[in-house]
């Protein structure tokens, strides 16, 4: 033990003691059991040590015997540094108020944040929430619970189907989520729905305006198929003609299928290559050597400085250079010729709707040479042939009806 | 402490193998180096000086001879001593076995 526990807490102070009979002062404080460390002698008949504040008043009735004369040094601690505490009121005052300041500053919202809204202006969001009692400068221990905040404003808000209110000490988050609402209706200008293409109308209903067409009419390129002009020739009414047409339409498709199919497909083997790149120049830093492949793709990645919107023309270039190999498989003329028939098909649907439907097929040619199959394929398909025509209102001459 | 007690007391202190300076008041003095030295069982400082302290034991003294000489700390029965330890002296009396 060198210093009792908590000296520093309890304070201690180096006193210097005078007298002829220091040795029996010492004495006598161990034997009373006075905590006293650290003993020096400094002069003859003088000497210094470290004694608790405590202890050093129980030091009075042994000076007195032993005839010594004490002198404070010097003082450590806490209370000593209370007593300088008390000196300095204003100090301790104005450090106090700094606190409470921070502390008030700190209960006090400062930013709201709006997240989630697209169709609700966030000024709306604002002026609900601040009928919340949601506002900047509000004290935070004033805002009511969150659950109570958000249903207030879920009612207020229209076209908010939930509100999420969250803090995070001065800032406020209120998450919008809006409720879907169907689209509005089109408004659409009159029209007449005239066919896309030559066909055989199989299927003809119309929801809006007069039909024009049966079905196993065979129509041409352009003929009303549904008329959108109802009405008299005296009293003439124009709608939007709506419904749906279906027909039987030929596709021919001339299909070249090779015999000899080439694949590229990738090894797995990889090398990359870094540069730095300043402006338009580059400087190779790894990747050294030859490019170990006989074959091969690169692919890039380049990384500029940027900073916000600013980018700097220095930067990082990443090359992945991958190794290919090349599988050529080859087929007897069946399969080419099913491979080239299986593509047709895919793209007659893909070009005339999810809803076309190939009735027939057939193979109107089919030859095999020079390492490839030729393909002549009609294709009858049942699709929509409906395509809109807008009608011209003539205000001029009413009579005179717009061409088709 | 009376003849016969003593006697008993060392009596005891051998049949258990107990150490001297527990049982009796037997001084016991450790040093660390020639820089630390511990004193048990010490009857009290009969004279402190930066160079020279001389400790009273049950029966005789001890000096210490050095420089910058420190009570570090100071117990009724233990006292721990700090500086540069030149020489040690023990005045005993040959009465203390």
């Amino acid at each position: 033990m060198k210093t009792p526990p908590l000296a520093r807490v309890r304070g201690y102070v180096r006193v210097r003691v005078r007298g002829e009979k220091i040795e029996t002062f010492i004495n006598a404080a161990a034997s009373k059991q006075l905590r006293v460390w650290d003993v020096k002698v400094t002069a003859p008949r003088v000497m210094e040590f470290h004694v608790l504040v405590s202890d050093y008043f129980r030091l009075r009735p042994l000076l007195k015997q032993t005839g010594c004369r004490v002198h404070v040094e010097e003082r450590f601690g806490v209370p000593f540094a209370m007593k300088q505490v008390r000196r300095r009121k204003f100090f301790v005052l104005g450090a106090l108020l700094f606190l409470f300041g921070l502390y008030m500053l700190s209960s006090l919202v400062w930013t709201i944040d709006v997240k989630g809204n697209v169709r609700i202006p966030t000024e709306a969001v604002l002026s609900a929430a601040r009928q919340q009692g949601i506002y900047p400068f509000q004290w935070t221990f004033r805002l009511r619970d969150p659950d109570i905040m958000s249903k207030g404003m879920t009612t207020q808000l229209k076209g908010a189907s939930w509100i999420g209110i969250h803090r995070e000490g001065t800032k406020v988050s209120i998450e919008v989520v809006e409720s879907i609402t169907p689209d509005a209706k089109q408004l659409v200008n009159p029209r007449h729905l005239v066919a896309k293409t030559d066909a055989v109308v199989t299927h003809i209903i119309a929801d809006q305006g007069r039909p024009v067409v049966k079905q196993n009419m065979r129509v041409k390129k352009g003929n009303v198929l549904i008329s959108g002009s109802l009405g008299t020739p005296d009293a003439p009414l124009t709608v939007a003609a709506k419904g749906d047409v279906r027909g039987l339409v030929w596709h021919e498709y001339h299909i070249v299928s090779p015999l000899v199919s080439k694949q590229k497909v990738f090894t797995g083997e990889q090398k990359e290559i870094t540069y730095f790149v300043a402006g338009d120049r580059r400087l190779k830093v790894s990747g050294y050597g030859d490019i170990p492949f006989a074959q091969y793709e690169t692919l890039q990645d380049e990384s500029r400085i940027k900073w916000r919107e600013l980018s700097f023309p220095i930067g990082w270039l990443k090359e992945i250079v991958m190794e290919v190999h090349y599988v050529s498989e080859e087929r007897s003329a069946e399969e080419a010729y099913k491979a080239g028939l299986t593509q047709a098909r895919a793209d007659v649907i893909a070009k005339n709707g999810p809803k076309a439907r190939i009735q027939t097929e057939k193979i109107l040619h089919q030859k095999a040479d020079n390492g490839k199959v030729n393909l002549k394929v009609l294709f009858e398909v049942e699709q929509s042939i409906a395509e809109e025509l807008p009608l011209v209102r003539q205000f001029e001459s009413r009579s005179e009806s717009n061409s088709e | 402490m009376s003849r016969i007690a003593r006697k008993l007391r060392q009596w005891s202190a051998n049949w258990f193998d107990l150490p001297q300076d527990i049982v009796m008041d037997t001084p016991r003095l450790s040093m660390i180096g020639n820089r630390h030295i511990v004193v048990e069982n010490h009857r009290g400082i009969l004279h402190f000086s930066n160079d020279h302290i001389r400790l009273a034991l049950v029966t005789g003294e001890l000096e210490i001879y050095g420089s910058e000489l420190v009570i570090r700390t100071i117990w009724t029965e233990e006292i721990r001593i700090e500086g540069f330890v030149r020489d040690i002296k023990y005045h005993g009396t040959g009465e203390l076995t």
